[in-house]
């Protein structure tokens, strides 16, 4: 039993700096907007992390899966919104719609495209983005290019004041839960029989497979794992947060940049890393937004090049590395 | 009516399919040769782009006269990315050079963003239309078309008659068997690399004078995803056959347009960009080496 | 029964034939060299065994079990495990977990648990002296002990039958008569077939074989009891300007 416990100890550096985060952002005035940017870019590095990190596989059209999620909250509000007497039960609704619209596009999309290997992956996944964005745009379904605005939906449900608050506080704090949700998967998946496989998987696909390993089941498990978080993120931090879809703005591919970028910057693979990784860009980005504003780009290109070439592992990586065999070493992995 | 339409559009398709074609060559000799996707690709042929505003613009130079200006900063702006950053990341999985390359792109945009501002752009060249009954073309585009068949011819020539040119057609082809064989390898990719940096500056030079206005630092993007298409069409790692997509990818665009239009209640212009991306999609799953490979 | 059977077997890369109509039978046990100079169709004739590629033409049965069109994972867990021409250990992982990846998922059913799994690498590494190295990443390690590794993590699938691709290719000659002996005795224990494939005549591991099959161009030359093997004509003529390694 112990030993079980023992194995679950790398969690605790994770939870102690969302912890850490909330407090800073409940406690000190003016620092919650902050705050919920950078636990906007945990959850989005934690969650990409489990395939990305995990697989080595580059899905470019990770966005999408927050985009299918957005839509499924945004539906639930208003489809449902006559149905007052479900109060909070159509939020609730709207996660599970998020849930299994972007895992059934995962399947979709994993059954095609996962049989492909490296670029030709990579450049798949950007056609099904951009793809079912022009999709939703040509046919018009959903109100194409109109998209949905539904704060007046929202209040009706909740109250302007509850919607208020759940747009400014409570929005934050399920992305929070999300992000400790996508912590503990990873974990979870890393000790257990499916971490071993996408180890192998990553590493050497043709070798794991020789080994026993049916790698398509465990690509297909990682895969549809991380696009159902992000479908959960993309309700709560785009839907909730700020009641309007368009479907140019949620199948941006720069937000998939962000969520490699994080991942990459903190380590792939690790479980700390998107959590460090998160830190490091969200706080870089909001000041060189305050103090260099316009230029975050040209400061952020050349740095991210250097990073990729001296310190490919990431901060974690790195750290992991050198802890090895310490009694820090059991906390970071 | 709608026949006499739909010629005229694939006619269209057809000149601007050779634009596409050249457009799309830079990127897939890159793959070809260093099997690095060039996901910055688009923000080069911006640059290229620019260089052509620039040059008509500040010194009144013929855009015809950009093409080789333009393929020469290419050149040197592809050797400087090869030896800074590419050749480092050769051997690093994917995601490396999929996002340096990307990073390579945004530090182009906001270098020019800095330099040129993001209002859009154009110029005016006017060098006078000819009509073909059914439709009519500017001057200018056929010179990109005669532009970009020219450039074509001459890469296909390079490729089969000099020393470099088929060092890098063994190294396509096997760059284990090529380095045995004695060819300079490392000194294929950087000039494989800076070729197709050349030649995709040189085809923003031609793209221009296709499309002289919506001159813009974020011009690239669409174009990236465009040469994507193109480049599976052609087989991701063959420039000829990079330059025959490019032909089937303008008659499909134009003529699925020409179709798409017809139906009520929809977008006609995102449907044509969904068709490209289904398009995409099943050559990959079908046929990942192309619609004109043998095998 | 015979463990393993090939009726047959042909593959072709495009124009090229890699394995040509190549017939062999193996026993329980059997310790079996095969033998033929670079690009004879060794490499090609493994993959097809355990399954990277699917032969055009023949049959394969595992202990009278078709597995012709059977895929590579499937396979292993059947009992047959490999190692590559270049060590190919999960780099990232350590040895310890490399081992235990062949414990979990090479066995029917993938019953073993994570825990079990690490126990098993645990005894095999001491089995095979990686101790020292255990909680290393596999990918820092010496070309000698990456490929101790990949045999270990062979060992851990419990194979009926364990194919050495080029196994002691580049080793000193002293790690070489060490490591032979070692599979060896561990194959003879567990009742292991073992077919280990060298590019020369390699006395170490051509000696220890009951039998030895000649491979030329693809095709089967020579398939005898090794001292038989070794005396044929066709044997020397394939190998002149190759003789018997020290």
């Amino acid at each position: 039993m112990k030993k079980q416990i023992t194995k679950y100890y790398p969690l605790i550096p994770v939870y102690a700096a969302y912890l850490i985060l909330f407090l800073i952002g409940v406690n000190v005035e003016g620092m919650w907007q902050l705050v919920a940017m950078l636990l906007f870019y945990c959850a989005l590095g934690q969650a990409f992390n489990i395939f990305l990190g995990m697989t080595g596989y580059v899905d470019f059209g990770y966005v999408a899966f927050m985009g299918v999620g957005t839509y499924g909250m945004a539906l639930a509000i208003t489809r449902l919104v006559g149905f007052q007497g479900l109060g909070l039960g159509i939020i609730v609704i709207g996660f599970f719609l998020a849930l299994v619209m972007s895992s059934l596009l995962s399947v979709a999309v994993g059954a095609v495209a996962l049989r492909l290997r490296g670029a030709y992956f990579a450049i798949a996944t950007i056609g099904v983005n951009e793809g079912f964005r022009f999709l939703i745009e040509g046919a018009k379904i959903w109100n194409g290019t109109e998209g949905m605005i539904f704060t007046a939906e929202l209040n009706r449900i909740l109250g302007r004041e509850a919607a208020s608050a759940l747009s400014t506080f409570w929005a934050d704090v399920m992305v929070l839960v999300i992000a400790a949700l996508a912590a503990f998967v990873t974990l979870f998946y890393m000790r257990s029989k499916i971490g071993y496989a996408l180890t192998a998987l990553r590493e050497d696909e043709d070798a794991a497979k020789v080994m026993g390993i049916n790698v398509t089941k465990f690509k297909i498990i990682a895969f549809i794992t991380s696009s159902g978080f992000a479908g959960l993120i993309g309700a709560t931090s785009w839907a909730l947060k700020t009641p309007y879809v368009f479907p140019p703005e949620v199948f941006e591919i720069h937000y998939t940049i962000e969520a490699i970028i994080i991942v990459l910057l903190g380590g792939a693979g690790t479980l700390l890393g998107p959590v460090i990784g998160g830190l490091i860009y969200g706080i870089s980005k909001y000041y060189l937004s305050i103090f260099m504003p316009g230029f975050q780009l040209l400061i952020f290109a050349p740095i991210i090049i250097v990073i990729i070439i001296m310190f490919p592992e990431g901060v974690v990586g790195m750290l992991k590395n050198r802890l090895k065999g310490t009694a820090l070493g059991r906390f970071i992995i | 009516m709608f026949s006499e339409q739909l010629i005229g559009n694939l006619i269209q398709g057809l000149v601007l399919g050779t634009i596409y074609g050249m457009a799309t060559m830079g990127l897939s000799l890159i793959f070809g040769v260093l099997k690095v996707v060039n996901v910055g690709h688009g923000a080069f042929i911006m640059v290229g782009a620019f260089v052509t505003l620039f040059l008509f613009n500040a010194l009144g130079l013929n855009p015809i006269l950009a093409i080789p200006v333009a393929f020469i900063i290419g050149m040197a702006l592809g050797y400087l990315f090869y030896y800074t950053t590419i050749k480092r990341l050769i051997k690093a999985p994917e995601l490396a050079t999929l996002l340096a390359t990307f990073a390579i792109g945004v530090l182009l945009e906001e270098v020019i963003k800095l330099i040129f501002g993001s209002e859009f752009r154009g110029y005016n060249w006017a060098v006078g239309k000819v009509s073909l009954g059914i439709t009519v073309l500017p001057l200018s585009k056929l010179y990109a078309c005669a532009g970009s068949i020219i450039i074509a011819v001459l890469l296909y020539l390079w490729f089969n008659k000099t020393r470099a040119g088929s060092a890098m057609r063994s190294v396509v082809e096997d760059s284990e068997g090529a380095r045995v064989c004695g060819v300079n390898v490392s000194g294929t990719y950087a000039l494989s690399f800076a070729l197709g940096i050349g030649l995709t500056m040189a085809s923003g030079v031609l793209l221009t004078m296709f499309i002289p206005v919506g001159i813009n630092p974020y011009m690239g993007g669409g174009y990236t995803l465009k040469a994507f298409v193109i480049a599976v069409l052609g087989g991701l790692a063959s420039p000829y056959g990079a330059f025959f997509g490019g032909l089937v990818f303008g008659l499909l665009e134009n003529g699925s347009y020409t179709i798409f239009a017809l139906i009520p209640g929809v977008e006609p212009f995102a449907l044509t960009r969904f068709f490209s991306f289904v398009m995409l999609l099943i050559i990959l799953l079908i046929r990942p080496t192309g619609l004109l490979s043998r095998k | 029964m015979a463990l393993l059977e090939l009726e047959n077997v042909t593959k072709r890369f495009g124009g090229l034939t890699a394995v040509d109509h190549v017939s062999l039978e193996l026993e329980h046990g059997q310790f079996v060299g095969i033998v033929g100079p670079n690009g004879s169709g060794k490499t090609t004739l493994f993959n097809v065994i355990s399954g990277v590629f699917f032969p055009e033409e023949g049959r394969i049965l595992f202990e009278g079990q078709d597995i012709t069109g059977m895929p590579p994972y499937k396979r292993a867990p059947l009992g047959i495990g490999r190692t590559f021409q270049i060590p190919r250990p999960f780099g990232s992982a350590t040895v310890r977990e490399n081992i235990a990846v062949g414990a979990m998922f090479g066995t029917l059913g993938h019953k073993t648990s994570v825990d079990e799994s690490l126990e098993i690498a645990d005894a095999i590494i001491a089995r095979v002296g990686l101790e020292a190295h255990k909680d290393k990443a596999a990918g820092t390690l010496t070309p000698v002990e990456k490929k101790l590794t990949e045999i270990a993590r062979a060992l851990a699938m419990k194979p009926k039958l364990l194919l050495m691709d080029e196994a002691m290719a580049g080793m000193h000659p002293s790690d070489i008569d060490q490591m032979v002996a070692l599979i060896k005795q561990i194959a003879r224990e567990e009742q292991i077939a073992v077919v280990a494939m060298v590019e020369h005549i390699m006395r170490a591991v051509v000696g220890m074989a009951e039998k030895v099959i000649v491979l030329h161009q693809g095709a089967k030359l020579v398939d005898a009891p090794t001292k038989e093997a070794l005396e044929d004509p066709r044997v020397v003529e394939v190998y002149l300007g190759h003789p018997p390694e020290e």
